[in-house]
């Protein structure tokens, strides 16, 4: 028996004491989380605030809250870090879903069970996560295109609506899971709606509006605008206004509050509302729950509604 | 015109190399899409990169100074948040001035760090870069910065108004082009500058005080931020608080295109607006294209090492010219 897997073994028998012990109700969990960029926006300053606040709440969480600053290479010394301080379980805000791989690995080798939060990492690290909490990137791209749709079969023109797309940072798992579930339902409830171009805004508002600007350019006739969050539509809304462009039906996701403002001014017409507050929440309790040994799925999404100027009033204004 | 001689007709190329490069790529993304050269287009790239472009203005000083100032994009960002805040806690009118002088402040700092203490302008402003992007973060608490009444405000004059149909950021792009040209060429500030950039030990024993000089590129490096800060904020009326993430490397990428010198001593402010303006122009113009994205990248950078050697080629004189 190699020295590797004498290890692995004795890891796994202490991971099951230890559940054990979690589920008896003795002692505290203690959670460490490495999140991607804390304050690059204000959807991550709030989930590390909502996270804090529940980890409080609850006494018996110890955290350990640790922020990668977008750096990939700090994040996997965080990984380290954690796996050093022996916590019982490591919640991941992936900076890069491929690159932080191996840090993963080494967590799950060293007997530390791992949630993914909020966005997931590549597919060949699966085998090495406990669960993925988060939003459903997919259903959320494929309801803005729903709802896109069922607007412009309202306004009766769904069979000629030309649609631009701008997407998120590329190579970012939520802006192309967002795009592809667009991309994907579009043609099924619409088949005459053309995506006429797709461009990257980065998730910036600044260079979505030069995205934007440039395809008014390009295209006399823009019935649709899709954009990966609602920072970006309301870029892309600032351009149409700017050129005096009306009319144009603005879809985002995740809903801002400059979105929500924008819906409550009748200038941007829906998008998706997910709570940082929900997202952060759903993080600890699946890391309590796998430390409890509950039965979760490994795909454990919450759930991501549509919002739209007609039933905005069911939803408070985000606070980010 | 018409008697030009042939040699004549060579320095003029010479010495524009860069523009000869633009006016190439002007013509040909106008055959690729004719949309490229209307008068829409052309207003909105210049004016998307007229905040690009007022920051490259100051950064033209500090590199023909012999320095470099990496620090400029989290400074953009840094005044962006801060007068947008300020503008609903004091009002617009004190939120400006108050704006410009704290960005002034850093400005200052980084200038008398690099030019009194003389340390490394590289690593002085490549620590700033963060530093200050942890000051805007602290002060912002990481939120998002939005104005609460966006129809109601003056403020938006800066970013969206136009005068004689022309773009209020275009006329602070040229304006401050135009006063900064002056005084680079035709004062005795601007040949300090070159003096000391170009070749310091000379400056000193003509009694040029370096380290004042230095002081001021920084000062004015910072008061170009500032203004592009308020465009930005005026334009959008909220931001992010990366929203200059990455463009110190843009602007600088805008003053090497136009020719300056990362040794100092040697750049024009009107070469300065003909790299930013290549740059804007390749940006717009691979999007009217319609380039998948990821290619866009490979191409951007290809035009751009294009551009320098055409300048440089012009330059020299021959095309071909291996280290020897």
């Amino acid at each position: 028996m190699t020295l590797r897997s004498t290890l692995a073994m004795t890891t796994a028998a202490t991971l099951a004491l230890t559940g054990a012990a979690f589920a008896d109700g003795h002692g505290t969990m203690k959670i460490g989380i490495t999140q991607n960029n804390v304050g690059v926006d204000s959807y991550q300053t709030t989930y590390e605030k909502a996270f804090i606040a529940a980890a409080e709440a609850n006494d018996k969480v110890e955290t350990v809250v640790l922020d990668a600053g977008g750096d990939v290479a700090r994040q996997i010394a965080q990984m380290e870090d954690l796996i050093q301080q022996e916590v019982d379980a490591i919640i991941i805000w992936p900076t890069n879903g491929e690159a932080v791989i191996p840090a993963v690995r080494k967590a799950h080798q060293a007997g530390i069970p791992v949630i993914v939060t909020n966005s997931n990492i590549a597919e060949p690290g699966f085998d090495f996560v406990k669960s993925f909490s988060g939003p459903d990137n997919i259903t959320q791209g494929a309801r803005s295109a729903e709802i896109m749709c069922d607007k412009f079969k309202d306004m009766g023109i769904e069979d000629e609506a030309q649609v631009v797309h701008i997407t998120g940072q590329p190579g970012y798992t939520t802006a192309i899971e967002r795009a592809k579930g667009f991309e994907d339902r579009l043609p099924e409830v619409c088949p005459n709606v053309t995506v006429v171009d797709t461009q990257p805004g980065d998730w910036n508002r600044e260079k979505s509006q030069q995205v934007m600007e440039a395809f008014l350019v390009k295209y006399d006739d823009i019935d649709g605008v899709y954009a990966g969050d609602d920072n970006m539509g309301v870029g892309a809304l600032n351009a149409a206004k700017a050129a005096g462009r009306d009319g144009i039906i603005f879809v985002g996701a995740t809903n801002f509050a400059v979105g929500y403002e924008a819906m409550a001014a009748g200038e941007y017409w829906g998008s998706i509302y997910q709570s940082p507050v929900d997202d952060a929440e759903a993080a600890l309790k699946t890391a309590i729950d796998v430390l409890n040994g509950e039965d979760i799925p490994f795909l454990n999404y919450f759930d991501t509604p549509k919002i739209t100027q007609d039933n905005m009033g069911d939803f408070t204004k985000p606070v980010f | 015109m018409a008697t030009m001689t042939r040699q004549q007709l060579g320095s003029v190329l010479a010495k524009q190399g860069i523009l000869i490069a633009f006016v190439v790529f002007m013509i040909a993304f106008t055959i690729a899409n004719p949309k490229f050269l209307t008068p829409d287009n052309l207003f909105s790239v210049v004016r998307s990169s007229a905040i690009l472009g007022v920051m490259a203005l100051g950064v033209t000083f500090v590199v023909i100074s012999g320095n470099l100032d990496l620090s400029v994009g989290s400074m953009m960002s840094f005044s962006t948040i801060v007068v947008l805040d300020l503008h609903d806690q004091i009002g617009p009118f004190l939120a400006i001035p108050a704006m410009f002088a704290m960005t002034l402040c850093l400005g200052a700092f980084i200038g008398f760090l690099v030019g009194y203490l003389r340390l490394n302008s590289l690593i002085v402003t490549l620590g700033m870069l963060s530093a200050i992007h942890g000051l805007t973060l602290t002060y912002s608490g990481g939120q998002n910065m939005d104005i609460a009444d966006k129809e109601g405000t003056w403020f938006s004059v800066f970013g969206q108004g136009a005068a004689l149909g022309i773009p209020v950021p275009i006329l602070i792009f040229v304006a401050l082009a135009a006063l900064l040209g002056i005084v680079l060429s035709r004062t005795p500030f601007g040949r300090k500058v070159y003096a000391v950039g170009g070749n310091g030990t000379a400056a000193t024993f003509s009694g040029i005080r370096r380290a004042r000089t230095v002081f001021t590129c920084y000062l004015i490096s910072a008061f170009c931020v500032a203004t592009a800060g308020l465009i930005q904020a005026s334009r959008s009326l909220g931001s992010q608080n990366t929203v200059g993430q990455g463009l110190e490397l843009e602007v600088l990428a805008a003053v090497i295109l136009g020719g300056a010198s990362l040794l100092g001593g040697s750049g024009t402010i009107f070469k300065t607006v003909i790299g930013v303006l290549i740059l804007g122009f390749i940006q717009n113009g691979l999007l009217l294209i319609g380039l998948p994205f990821y290619v866009q990248f490979v191409v951007t950078w290809i035009i751009i090492i294009l551009a320098v050697w055409l300048d440089i080629a012009a330059k020299r004189g021959k095309l071909w010219s291996p280290i020897a």
